[in-house]
């Protein structure tokens, strides 16, 4: 189980996130929507502190960092709990496909270079990928690269897999490849944060919603809920500029 | 005066036994200049407090006065502050007992470090912010991913400019004959006023040269493809 309390972030005095709260059970795909701006990515980077947090608290299972004076021991193994994929990919360029996924495994992990390999070319073949062992990520399309992303998150078996606006750089043709991976991970029970703007993927994938605005949840629920039955004016406002198709009145 | 063309060919062959003098000092300003270079490059891109200004000054004092003053720098203070030291510490060592080439080696190694800290610190700056937050994210440390993952491609980013320096290096190690090391210029100088043919001497020393940078070239450009597989992209 995953518990964010009370977590602030300002970058000087610009204040992004307002002591949020959440809560994301084992095996849970949590999704995060809301406008540009809300600090939705800034929450979720805080959660494998590429932001740090100005105070709160993240509690994986039972280890627990207290932000306001986490130690760089502690920063370190919340990384290792965590695992993220990025909105730009970020695969290291200098490696091919096949070192990216084993680079976690060898480092991080200490595994044997035979396992290390073993299980990442077990992973690329999961997502599809078997033939493209050798190529660097130069060679490959955004879907291809973003798939690597998903497989070198998933070899480190990490409590929560953070997504970053996983499709948002793809071009419209490569976004459903990737959310497939996704879906079907998901699937297989492993707890992820998505923020994301599909919300066709977080009314199907999404066990729980939750919608911010301004550095604060504004609300959250199940899909059904949050999507068919929004109680807050804001979250109304929200969906019915992003998913028009449902109240579209001129 | 007449070229003598067949003393070209003379003079170039008294001059080879004088290419491992300035083989040595260019490696070993290099090298040292490259130790110095990553240091200084990392303590200003993180700003390491108090290491910081004496970085930046340290660069920009050298960057601001010619290698030649550095040599004369060190050839006249140098001693000055090791007798200085070794009589207050009362040391058996004297600063006469340091063979000149050792105050190429060290003079030149400060001004490399200079150089080449900008270069390196550029090659820093060429590695997308993503690849360290990648690494982070797969819970690397951070000289994890420095060593792993930012060093390799920020090298790849500044090895035209490491080849560059490398040549400044090869030609400014001519210096060193203001304090008596004969390198391939002095030998030339040499060669040249026992015969009373300048000309052609100096001609020999530079077909040297040209042949040494040619080589560093060639290295570089293999180098640079073999490190640079991974780049299909790039406007090159």
């Amino acid at each position: 189980m995953i518990k964010l309390a009370q977590i602030s972030k300002s970058f000087g005095r610009n204040q992004v996130l307002n002591n949020i709260d959440l809560t994301v059970t084992k095996g849970e795909v949590v999704v995060i929507l809301g406008p540009s701006g809300s600090g939705k990515t800034t929450l979720l980077r805080c959660v494998n502190y590429l932001e740090k947090p100005s105070s709160g608290e993240i509690a994986i299972g039972d280890f627990k960092v207290n932000c306001k004076h986490a130690r760089k021991k502690e920063i370190h193994q919340l990384r290792q709990k965590t695992a993220m994929v990025f909105q730009q990919y970020n695969l290291f360029r200098h490696k091919t496909a096949l070192e990216n996924v084993m680079e976690g495994l060898l480092i991080v992990k200490k595994l044997p270079k035979d396992e290390a390999r073993k299980r990442s070319i077990a992973l690329l073949e999961k997502v599809g990928l078997a033939s493209k062992l050798d190529a660097y990520p130069s060679q490959l399309s955004g879907g291809q690269q973003q798939r690597v992303g998903i497989a070198r998150a998933l070899a480190l078996e990490p409590e929560v897999i953070l997504f970053d606006e996983p499709t948002s750089a793809l071009d419209p043709e490569l976004v459903g490849e990737v959310l497939a991976v996704i879906r079907k991970i998901a699937k297989e029970g492993i707890t992820m944060i998505v923020v994301t703007h599909e919300m066709g993927f977080a009314r199907d994938v999404a066990n729980h919603v939750v919608f911010m605005d301004g550095g604060v949840i504004v609300e959250e629920g199940t899909p059904t809920e949050l999507f068919n039955h929004p109680r807050e004016e804001r979250t109304k406002q929200f969906l019915k500029r992003i998913t028009p198709e449902f109240n579209y009145s001129i | 005066m007449k070229l003598d063309p067949s003393f070209i060919w003379t003079a170039l062959v008294q001059i080879l036994s004088a290419i491992p003098t300035t083989l040595y000092i260019t490696v070993v300003s290099v090298l040292i200049g490259f130790v110095i270079g990553v240091a200084v490059a990392l303590i200003r891109l993180y700003r390491v407090p108090l290491l910081h200004p004496l970085a930046v000054g340290y660069v920009t004092f050298i960057r601001g006065t010619p290698m030649l003053t550095h040599l004369l720098l060190i050839y006249f203070g140098l001693p000055v502050l090791i007798d200085g030291l070794a009589v207050h510490f009362g040391w058996s060592f004297r600063s006469v007992s340091i063979p000149m080439i050792g105050f190429a080696y060290i003079s030149f190694s400060i001004t490399a470090g200079a150089y080449m800290s900008e270069v390196v610190r550029s090659g820093l700056l060429a590695v997308d912010r993503g690849q360290l937050e990648a690494a982070h994210s797969i819970g690397m440390t951070t000289p994890q991913a420095l060593k792993r993952i930012v060093f390799p491609q920020a090298l790849a980013a500044s090895l035209p400019n490491l080849s560059n320096s490398v040549i400044g290096m090869l030609h400014g190690s001519t210096l060193a004959f203001t304090v008596s090391v004969v390198d391939i210029n002095a030998k030339a100088q040499i060669v040249a006023s026992t015969n009373w043919k300048f000309f052609e001497a100096y001609l020999a020393a530079a077909l040297i040269f040209w042949a040494l940078t040619f080589l560093i070239e060639r290295v570089t450009s293999v180098i640079e493809k073999r490190i640079n597989l991974y780049n299909r992209g790039g406007v090159a």
